[in-house]
């Protein structure tokens, strides 16, 4: 095949915003090449300096071995459809498609022959005399590809011209587009953010990000062997878990050494391995590599999507303290008043204030008449930092006073050597109205819990760790009075699957893959 | 957005007062005699009949539309590049559209009579054309006083007008050309001109309007020979006091402008259909 277009060392600045950082790229005939990346990648900066709608700052632009850079887009031998089509709304279907053989001052005759071809070429006999306003979406991006095609140019650019069709239509002309680009013979080059029409179409495969390229090949080898995480995240969903390479063919990655078919990293190397969804298996637990609980189920009509969880991540137990507590009442003064008793850190006595006692006995008053706060002028009360039961009294202007318990305990923490983590949490009291009222309860029990989980590699700083799991078995709707157990998580070894074999949630599995499922990307 | 139907009603009510009742009142007055003849019931087609029955009053009905085509034209040869080059200015076109519009804040007899001014014959144009060795020329009173009074006074609709429709149009409808072979001149005839016609059209009908029945820009740089259309009419109004005769000449216009309204709608309409 011949070199068509030679992208040496591009370069483009928009308001000292580096857009293009020195992209360098062989385009040949009669390929289909895809530009992939998300918005602001530069993708589409790279298809308007080819087109000539844009001057690149630096480097050349080849076309048939010519320099073309500075070339105005006239005097290309290539054709754009536009992301919004635009088809000249002054003119009808025929005199679209006819604009570029007009100009050229064709011979009647033969612009008729070119311009009818092409609309059966798109599937459009007959519709020479519409208007493009009476025409939908999917009919215009043909009408905007035969104005194009019909110039017989030698590349076709295509700047997202899917993105505004609905999914249906989109995979059509998905089909119908690479059967175009193979009837025509000429080479495509195609803007798009989306990694399934990239996969769908390509010969080639350009992912893009921030102004360079991450990775270039055939939709297959980038989405066997992407090269780094970034594309691997990109090109379809994937599992993506931490190894070290202890030697080729080997890797350690979730606690147990596999075989693999890579090799080339140094010793102990720390790699990404990414494992495909639809390359992993459900099987019984013994005859699993991994093993682990189903966590959830999503039903995606031929498979499911199934998460499994090999290793928990690290997790803490708390106990909450059901009540039936109604407010006092203090009927002299038409007030109403209530507050909770909670549990304290013992190493939080010294730092206790009195916002923090509001609002952790989470303490309120308020008019019986009007249901308006009443704010709370007094708060008596006497800790030491030991262990034990210390009242603290709440009491309004008007004498409404309210007394609970504050509970001083040992510090309620779990470190993971493993993870390099910690979690904390604490016990905590809650009327049955606030579990009932509660409108997001895993964020409320988080936030009455005071749960929080960080870091502990020294590299982090103490970072802040979600915590993405809360664990309870009581059914909010008909919780009574009693003592609950609740246990937040933070995010262990997880895996998506996707598979055909139906699970429930809970089941005890295994997970099975072969050693050229395994693939290993360089960090970074 | 039924609740905010009654805060229509001072807007009917003002409608009614300032433009419906004074047209009805025109045109009762179109078809009667003076005095009281509205009351008795008595219509006639006599005013009517002595505007079509003199030669005179077509004449300067003629000739009004002459004037205000003209006007009409120079507009739009001067307009349509102006505003072309505002629509190409990219951030400095605000400032620009500010300068054009800038005039109008100031009252438009007073900067017609500021032309009188420029004009006269001992005015500062004939001054400029005396350091030349040139004139001096009879400016005041011509043809050409009126029209460049009407131009001067009736451009900036045109500009915003024909700026209005070019800012509005897709950029990628030029990149589309320039991609499809055109240079930049065929690009502008191919795509740019025939997308700004709504724009020129309704830059042609404010400016024909004015221009048709302007009574003080002929009276000031015409002079009280140079009779037009609105002259005629102000002078039934408030010097003969012949009210009946006045109103069924503004009937007459407003028929006439009516139809040159409807015509260039159907042009404009014509062309679409043939898209």
């Amino acid at each position: 095949m011949k070199k068509l277009i030679e992208l040496k060392n591009i370069v483009k600045d928009f308001d000292g915003q580096r857009v293009l950082n020195g992209i360098s790229l062989d385009i040949y005939e009669n390929e289909f090449v895809t530009l992939l990346g998300p918005s602001g990648c530069g993708k589409t900066t790279l298809l308007r300096i080819i087109a000539g709608f844009l001057d690149a700052d630096d480097g050349q632009v080849l076309f048939d071995g010519q320099d073309i850079s500075g070339l105005p887009p006239y005097k290309r031998e290539v054709n754009t459809v536009f992301q919004k089509y635009a088809l000249f709304p002054h003119l009808n279907v025929y005199d679209n498609i006819a604009f570029g053989l007009n100009l050229k001052k064709e011979p009647k005759d033969i612009i008729e022959q070119k311009v009818k071809r092409m609309l059966r070429l798109v599937g459009l006999r007959g519709f020479d005399k519409r208007r493009i306003s009476q025409m939908s979406g999917g009919q215009q991006q043909r009408v905007a590809i035969a104005r194009a095609l019909v110039n017989e140019p030698k590349v076709l650019l295509l700047d997202e011209p899917l993105g505004a069709l609905d999914l249906k239509l989109r995979k059509e002309m998905q089909r119908e587009m690479k059967q175009i680009q193979q009837e025509v013979g000429i080479t495509f080059i195609f803007v798009t953010h989306d990694q399934e029409e990239a996969l769908t179409m390509s010969d080639k495969i350009v992912v893009m990000k921030e102004g360079n390229i991450e990775q270039l090949g055939s939709p297959v080898d980038i989405y066997n062997e992407p090269v780094n995480r970034y594309v691997a995240n990109f090109i379809g969903e994937s599992n993506i878990v931490d190894g070290v390479m202890p030697c080729d063919n080997r890797v350690i990655f979730d606690g147990h050494p596999f075989t693999c078919v890579d090799g080339g990293f140094a010793k102990d190397e720390e790699v990404d391995v990414v494992i495909r969804p639809e390359d992993l298996d459900i099987v019984p637990p013994q005859e699993g590599l991994l093993r682990g609980h189903v966590k959830s189920v999503l039903f995606k009509g031929v498979h499911y999507d199934t998460i499994v969880e090999t290793r928990q991540g690290t997790s803490i137990t708390v106990k909450m303290n059901i009540t039936e507590e109604k407010p006092v009442v203090n009927e002299a003064a038409g007030e109403l008043m209530d507050a909770d008793s909670f549990y304290l850190d013992r190493d939080d006595v010294a730092e206790l204030t009195e916002s923090m006692i509001i609002a952790r006995s989470n303490a309120q008053a308020w008019s019986r008449d009007t249901e308006e706060g009443i704010s709370i002028a007094r708060i008596s009360y006497d800790i030491k930092p030991e262990n034990g039961r210390y009242p603290v009294t709440f009491s309004t202007a008007a004498g409404t006073s309210v007394t609970v318990d504050m509970i001083v305990e040992d510090a309620n923490r779990v470190v993971s050597e493993q993870y390099q983590e910690e979690i904390y949490a604490v016990n905590f009291s809650k009327s049955v109205d606030d579990i009932k009222e509660s409108l997001t309860l895993d964020n409320d029990l988080i936030v009455w819990a005071d749960a929080s989980a960080w870091s502990l590699a020294p590299e982090d700083d103490g970072a802040r760790i979600r915590i993405t799991d809360v664990i309870y078995d009581f059914d909010w709707e008909h919780i009574t009075p009693g003592v609950y157990d609740v246990t937040f998580a933070t995010k262990g070894s997880e895996y998506k699957v996707a598979t055909t074999d139906r699970t429930e949630p809970g089941d005890f599995v295994g997970l099975k893959f072969t050693p050229d499922d395994i693939h290993i990307m360089r960090k970074g | 957005m039924k609740q905010f139907r009654s805060m229509a009603y001072p807007y009917v009510v003002w409608i009614a007062i300032l433009i419906i009742i004074p047209m009805l009142l025109i045109i009762a007055y179109a078809f009667t005699v003076e005095g009281t003849a509205f009351f008795q019931g008595q219509f006639t087609l006599a005013n009517f009949a002595r505007f079509f029955s003199d030669a005179v009053f077509l004449q300067v009905l003629l000739r009004s539309l002459r004037i205000a085509i003209l006007t009409t034209v120079v507009c739009l040869l001067l307009g349509y590049p102006a505003a072309y080059a505002i629509s190409r200015a990219g951030a400095s076109s605000t400032l620009l559209i500010l300068i054009i519009t800038l005039p109008t804040w100031i009252n438009m007899l007073v900067r017609t009579y500021a032309w009188v001014g420029i004009l006269q014959d001992g005015g500062v144009l004939n001054a400029l054309l005396g350091l030349l060795h040139l004139g001096p020329f009879q400016f005041m009173y011509t043809d050409f006083a009126v029209v460049l009074g009407m131009v001067y006074n009736f451009l900036p609709f045109m500009i915003l007008e024909i700026h209005t429709s070019l800012s509005k149009m897709d950029p990628s409808y030029l990149e589309a050309a320039s991609d499809l072979g055109a240079n930049h001149v065929k690009a502008f005839l191919k795509v740019t001109l025939p997308l700004s016609v709504p724009g020129i059209i309704s830059g042609i009908t404010l400016v024909f309007l004015p221009a048709v029945s302007s009574f003080f820009i002929p009276k000031l740089l015409g002079g009280g020979q140079y009779v037009l259309i609105g002259n005629v009419i102000e002078s039934q109004f408030l010097t003969s006091g012949n009210w009946s005769f006045g109103s069924a000449l503004s009937l007459i216009m407003v028929i006439i402008i009516m139809l040159s309204m409807y015509l260039t709608r159907r042009i404009d309409k014509n062309r679409e259909d043939a898209i």
